[in-house]
């Protein structure tokens, strides 16, 4: 038979019918997509081991535990160290994406002297110069480390004035170190104590201190609830967060914070209602509350409800005086729930801001914010690991990134308990050199940071107190000997001291200070090292409508 | 036994930081596209501001809602890629078989789509910090929150090394809830009466979004304010939503709780 042209339509339709009742075309149109949406250009997550470390944020002061999920020799996932005394398993928002910093695009990789690449050997030459030539000042951002002993040596060695930049907590501690001579790394808020805590606009749900910390405390003892455990009340002249979720939010003119404060000492004093007498301020309430916007009788009963639940403490954003007074009039200093004295803390450095006229030269350490700028006229070389864009250093050196260098992590500002960890490299650092190197380099005897991390371990192990929480959680007393203490921190262990405890604290106000100009509240940027955001950070900023922009986002 | 995963986030415990937003971008390899806004990136974790027009501020966190049988997006798919896993009552979204109709996103009444418009990009050496455990989805499909399912295969892969066949609750835990800094986003089994998230279920202040369309959303929310719980229900039209007037300086006290 020879198949005619019909036969030929009849089997192909047969077919084209037939094969619509098997797998194939499902499977090949399956396949196909499957294919044509895994294109080779589209990443792929590498393969490897799967392993989690224990360690430190080391990208703000505020010194959170996390764990470190690591995949092929690169971590891959951030979350908080359940248990952590301070941090308490929390991380705040950006550090959640803080692993994809070292691969931003404004990493810093060769050194930079005004725009152009340069090297190691001409930086290092043109600092070496600098040294016999004229004063230098040595700018650190994160005082109490390791390599901040580095970086004071060397100043003490070579003439150098050894300067610090302050967070905003630490400024707020500014005024109790004045008048009691105890530095501010000494100091810290016994927040766990409280019961009503008063705020000047310090950002306690937003990005203060350890964020874990207050964020915690306030979601067991407060939260949604109309009676509090712990009363939050929260002066500012805007409905922040803070404000929004607090007990009682005392919406003030801008700027009449110290004014309020002041009032408030007034009334308490006025209507007995503290045992403190000394120094009053010199203008009346209602001269006072004309300044604030509020009415005296607000002020008043905001007055009785400060005393009505104590332990009461008063927090400011930055450096304010008259709220420090406030603190003096209600008995917080060196009372439980207050202001306390805690172990370790170094003697405060010269302030930046202190800083002026002509200078040789100044080396600025990675862990000063890019915005800090000192005022003075200097050849500046900067550390940093990612370019901020604009900027008046001369030389940028490139600095090891997030987790690419031995650091450790000393007590955060504002915790009422001493805490020490090490934070040990997760990756290798192509090209960097942080400044304490960089000084060791030139002048050897400045010391090297494991001999001084070595040496903060001696110090605790033979002071015999406080414990290790972490992988294997034991007292310093169990530990064999010093080096163990360093093995148990550079596996991602937490010394932690003892809490501070009341007393040890002495403030007399000889006067009544005057009105301080208020500083505005950062929030989660505040202290933040790196002049650039995590690219996830876009979620919250540009992704969403749940954050404005803040003004170094560059996502 | 089947379990029905579900949340309760306690909205009067949230205050809107977005780590929740950040830690689930990074735990499903969401990546960050130059050209994406609120309306074209990819936020499968999304936290809403919301406001009484007074002083009453409210952040309501929105993962998929992971409804029960009525599933919209289940209904619609004409490529069967989106399914209601019965063993964990988890709405799963599979990218290999979307071929991009975005039907499923006209279906969700809860806006918890999203669609790839671009190549996944990351700058380079970037994607080195890709998490192994979850694929990079493609251009041109659409995705959303499942419950961070990968973790829950490791949860299981960990009980089956242990000779076990139940997951221990400790070891399936979401990215978002990890995160949460107070503690608002409580996740477990809605079939285990004794789990948190359960009792929270049933507490008068608990409500789901959108309730009336009958799509059974597994995630609970709780509030003591009425106005929050009343947003559930809200219809387009008078809406009190609006961003809260600016109330003036110096303008006295504010009761909240």
């Amino acid at each position: 038979m020879i198949p005619t042209r019909r036969d030929l339509f009849a089997w192909g339709g047969g077919l084209a019918g037939g094969m619509l009742f098997t797998p194939v075309p499902w499977k090949v149109l399956d396949d196909v997509s499957i294919w044509s949406q895994n294109w080779p250009w589209i990443p792929q997550p590498a393969r490897g081991p799967v392993e989690e470390k224990l360690s430190s944020c080391t990208l703000c002061p505020n010194a959170c535990g996390m764990r470190v999920r690591m995949a092929a020799g690169s971590p891959v996932g951030l979350s908080g160290m359940a248990g952590h005394p301070v941090s308490r398993g929390a991380l705040c928002p950006l550090g959640f994406g803080a692993h994809q910093l070292n691969w931003h695009p404004s990493r810093l990789r060769n050194p930079l002297h005004r725009g152009r690449k340069t090297s190691w050997e001409e930086a290092t030459a043109a600092f070496r110069k600098a040294l016999g030539e004229g004063p230098i000042a040595i700018i650190d951002g994160r005082t109490g480390r390791a390599a901040s002993t580095v970086l004071e040596r060397f100043a003490a060695a070579h003439g150098a004035t050894y300067a610090a930049a302050r967070t905003a907590e630490e400024k707020a501690l500014g005024p109790y170190q004045r008048w009691t001579g105890v530095p501010t790394s000494s100091l810290g808020y016994d927040l766990e104590n409280a019961r009503t805590i008063v705020s000047f606009g310090a950002p306690l749900l937003d990005g203060w201190a350890t964020p874990g910390r207050f964020t915690r405390l306030w979601s067991e003892r407060a939260a949604g609830s109309s009676n509090p455990a712990l009363r939050l009340i929260q002066v500012e002249p805007v409905q922040s967060r803070t404000a929004a979720f607090a007990w009682r939010w005392v919406n003030v003119r801008m700027g009449s914070e110290s004014a309020l404060a002041s009032a408030l000492a007034r009334v308490l004093m006025e209507e007995r209602l503290v045992t403190a007498r000394g120094p009053m301020p010199s203008e009346s309430v209602n001269e006072l509350a004309g300044k604030t916007g509020l009415a005296a009788e607000t002020i008043q009963s905001l007055a009785r409800a400060l005393v009505e639940r104590g332990p009461v403490v008063a927090i400011s954003a930055g450096d304010n005086p008259s709220v420090a007074a406030l603190n003096v009039v209600l008995g917080a200093v060196g009372a439980r729930g207050g202001i306390l004295r805690r172990g370790g803390g170094t003697k405060s450095p010269v302030p930046v801001e202190a800083l002026s006229g002509r200078m040789r030269a100044v080396l600025i350490d990675s862990t000063v914010p890019w915005e800090v700028r000192p005022n003075v006229d200097a050849e500046v070389f900067r550390f940093a690991a990612w370019h901020g864009g604009t900027t008046t250093a001369d030389w940028l050196l490139p600095a090891p990134g997030f987790l690419e260098a031995l650091t450790d992590v000393p007590t955060p500002p504002a915790s009422a308990i001493e805490t020490y960890a090490v934070a040990t490299p997760l990756m290798a650092a192509e090209g960097s050199k942080d400044a304490a190197r960089f000084l060791a380099e030139i002048d050897p005897a400045a010391g090297s940071l494991e001999d001084a991390i070595k040496a903060r371990c001696e110090a605790i192990y033979h002071a015999g107190k406080g414990g290790l929480i972490g992988p294997e959680p034991q007292p310093v007393k169990g530990l064999a000997s010093a080096d163990k203490l360093y093995e148990a921190l550079g596996n991602g262990a937490v010394w932690t001291g003892e809490a501070g405890t009341p007393g040890g604290l002495r403030c007399d106000l000889k006067e009544w200070p005057g009105p301080s100009a208020m500083e505005s509240p950062a929030g989660w940027t505040d202290g933040w090292t790196a002049p650039v955001l995590p690219p996830l950070a876009a979620k919250l900023y540009r992704e969403s409508d749940l954050r404005q922009a803040p003004a170094r986002s560059d996502v | 036994m089947k379990a029905r995963y579900g949340m309760a986030i306690d909205l009067d415990r949230c205050t809107g930081c977005g780590a929740c937003m950040v830690a689930c971008a990074s735990e499903n390899n969401v990546p960050r596209l130059p050209k994406a806004t609120e309306r074209t990136g990819i936020t499968p974790m999304l936290v809403h501001p919301v406001s009484d027009g007074k002083t009453g501020v409210a952040f309501i966190p929105m993962p998929c809602m992971q409804c029960e049988d009525e599933t919209p997006c289940v209904k619609v798919c004409p490529q069967q890629a989106v399914e209601l896993d019965r063993a964990t009552g988890i709405v799963m979204q599979m990218p290999q078989r979307c071929l991009g109709c975005r039907y499923c996103m006209t279906a969700c009444p809860y806006h918890s789509r999203y669609f790839n418009w671009w190549d996944p990009a990351w700058p380079a050496g970037m994607e080195r910090t890709l998490n192994p455990g979850v694929a990079v989805r493609m251009r041109g499909v659409v995705e959303k929150c499942n419950m961070c399912h990968a973790r829950l295969h490791a949860a299981e892969d960990k009980a089956a090394e242990a000779g076990k066949r139940q997951i221990e609750a400790a070891d399936y835990v979401p990215a978002c809830v990890e995160s949460c800094p107070t503690g608002a986003i409580r996740f477990g089994d809605l079939n285990d009466g004794a789990s948190e998230v359960a009792k929270a279920s049933r507490t008068p202040e608990a409500f789901r979004l959108l309730a009336r369309l009958g799509t059974e959303p597994k995630i609970y929310y709780t509030s003591k304010r009425a106005w929050v719980r009343a947003l559930a229900e809200r219809h387009p039209a008078g809406e009190p939503s609006q961003p809260a007037a600016p109330v003036a300086a110096g303008g006295g006290e504010v009761k909240h709780g």
